[in-house]
Order: structure tokens, then C-alpha cells, then sequence
């Protein structure tokens, strides 16, 4: 991998993940994934697998039960 | 409770504990599960990090993010008091998740799909799947991959929950993601989904 697509797969990562960056590097990053191939499928492959993962957001609720108890002890503490 | 126990706190803080904190419960719980692996301990986990928020609630900054706060409270708990009760899981050793490359992986058996390979082996998993997967990760990448990618929580938020420096967030959430992609590999070819050789 050339060094370029290197660093920039490295800050894609940030943008992935909704970190800060400024303008000018969101651009520098979206104009290299436009231009090349491997590392757009690199990133869309990220994105696809951060994306089945996120499924598992709120799967489970609490039981009714364990929020019932809380609320006593938080009455009572 | 005896009166000397009583949490000292104005009636606007506990309106607002309630208000606030209870409605994060479900996500608490669903986080405290992933955490401990078991429905029995999750629920000592949430039961312990709520009274222990409550109790510190004074030193809670409002307007930041209450729900990384708990967090950082549930991490904590988790990490002092369940975990010692738990055996870790070692499935993914460290090692062999460096040289673990899914997009070459993909690239070197994608000429056995008519489609994108990687629809093909992110389709076949199932939720439970990737659950596993995850629950399989050693502790620090699990709980990265967890508060990252399922969480949404930012780089900073996951430092100051983890107490860690945020360099060491963004390489445990790398390595975590990669030893992830391993695992979803492994699942995917145990059920023939792909075959063939493994890369080494």
C-alpha cells in the first residue's frame, strides 16, 4: 500500500467514526476516496462492517424487574 | 437504610436523576450485558452503577453527556468487581489479528461469488453471530469495539471512560475492530460460506 493511502485510510477512519476534522482534511480525504478504488472499497468495507455491529444497538431492554428495584432504592437511598 | 446513609441531595437533583438518568436504563443494561457476558451479573452491574451515580450525582456537570458519565461508573464497577469473577475468554489471541487483513481476505476468495463477496459474507451473520464475535474479544477490545461501534461514543468520551490516554482508545479500537473482522471470517467460513485456505 502506497504511503498516501496509508495515512489517508488512517484519518478515514476518523471520518468514519464521526471524529472532528476540519474542512479541509474532510475534503482531502473524500477527493482521495473518490480517486481511488482500493481504498474507497477499503473504507466502504468498514463502513458495511460498522454497520452490522450497530445492529446490536438497544437489542436488549432492561427487565422490568431490575427498573422496579432501582427505583425503590434510589426512593429509598 | 439508616438516616446517616440518606444521599444529601435537593429535591431538583433527584428529579432530575430520575428525569434523566432512568430512561438510560435500557441502553445501561444492554451495555452491562455485553460487559459481563451473563443477565444475572448485568443486572448487579446497572443496579450498582445507578446507586453509585446517584450518590455522586452532585459532581455530574450538567450539559455534558450523562450517558458516558454512567458509563465511565458502570466501566469502572465492571472492571474492579465483575471481572474479577470472570474467566476472560482467550479465542482471539493478539498475535494472529495483526497480519489479519479482511479486505484481502475477501479479495482472495471473492472469485467464488457472482456478487460482492462482501455482501455475500456480512449477509450470511446473523445478529446473535456478531454478538458472539464480540463476546469473544479480549476484555480491552471489547469494550472499545462496544463504545465505539455500538455505543457511538467519541474518541474523547471512550478515553475518560476507559481512563486511558486517547491514542490508546484509537489502537484498542483498531486491533478490536480487526480481531472482530477475524472472528466474523472464521464464523463465516465454519459455516462454508467461504472456502479454502486461510491467508497466513
Amino acid at each position: 500500500m502506497k504511503e498516501h493511502c496509508r495515512e489517508t485510510l488512517e484519518r478515514a477512519y476518523l471520518y468514519l467514526d464521526k471524529e472532528q476534522l476540519g474542512e479541509r482534511e474532510r475534503t482531502q480525504i473524500r477527493t482521495h476516496l473518490e480517486e481511488c478504488t482500493p481504498c474507497y472499497e477499503r473504507y466502504d468495507l468498514e463502513q458495511q462492517v460498522a454497520e452490522i455491529i450497530a445492529r446490536l444497538k438497544d437489542n436488549r431492554s432492561c427487565p422490568a424487574g431490575l427498573r422496579k428495584k432501582i427505583k425503590t432504592l434510589l426512593d429509598e437511598a | 437504610m439508616a438516616e446517616a446513609q440518606r444521599v444529601d441531595m435537593s429535591e431538583r437533583d433527584k428529579k432530575r436523576f430520575q428525569d434523566d438518568a432512568l430512561p438510560l436504563l435500557d441502553s445501561l443494561y444492554a451495555g452491562a450485558l455485553r460487559m459481563t457476558r451473563n443477565p444475572a451479573d448485568a443486572e448487579d452491574l446497572v443496579q450498582e452503577t445507578m446507586l453509585r451515580a446517584y450518590r455522586a450525582f452532585e459532581r455530574f456537570e450538567e450539559g455534558t453527556n450523562l450517558k458516558a458519565w454512567l458509563y465511565r461508573i458502570m466501566t469502572n464497577a465492571y472492571i474492579n468487581t465483575y471481572r474479577k469473577r470472570q474467566r476472560e475468554p482467550q479465542k482471539v489471541s493478539t498475535d494472529e489479528v495483526e497480519d489479519f487483513d479482511l479486505y484481502q481476505e475477501l479479495k482472495l476468495h471473492g472469485s467464488q461469488f457472482d456478487e460482492t463477496p462482501e455482501r455475500i459474507v456480512l449477509d450470511s451473520l446473523v445478529d446473535s453471530d456478531i454478538l458472539q464475535a464480540i463476546e469473544d474479544l479480549p476484555e480491552q477490545f471489547r469494550l472499545a469495539v462496544m463504545l465505539s461501534d455500538i455505543e457511538g461514543f467519541s474518541y474523547a468520551e471512550m478515553a475518560d471512560i476507559m481512563d486511558v490516554p486517547m491514542g490508546t482508545v484509537m489502537s484498542r479500537l483498531h486491533r478490536g475492530r480487526k480481531a472482530l473482522q477475524k472472528r466474523l471470517w472464521d464464523i463465516a467460513r465454519d459455516r462454508g460460506i467461504v472456502t479454502g485456505p486461510r491467508q497466513v
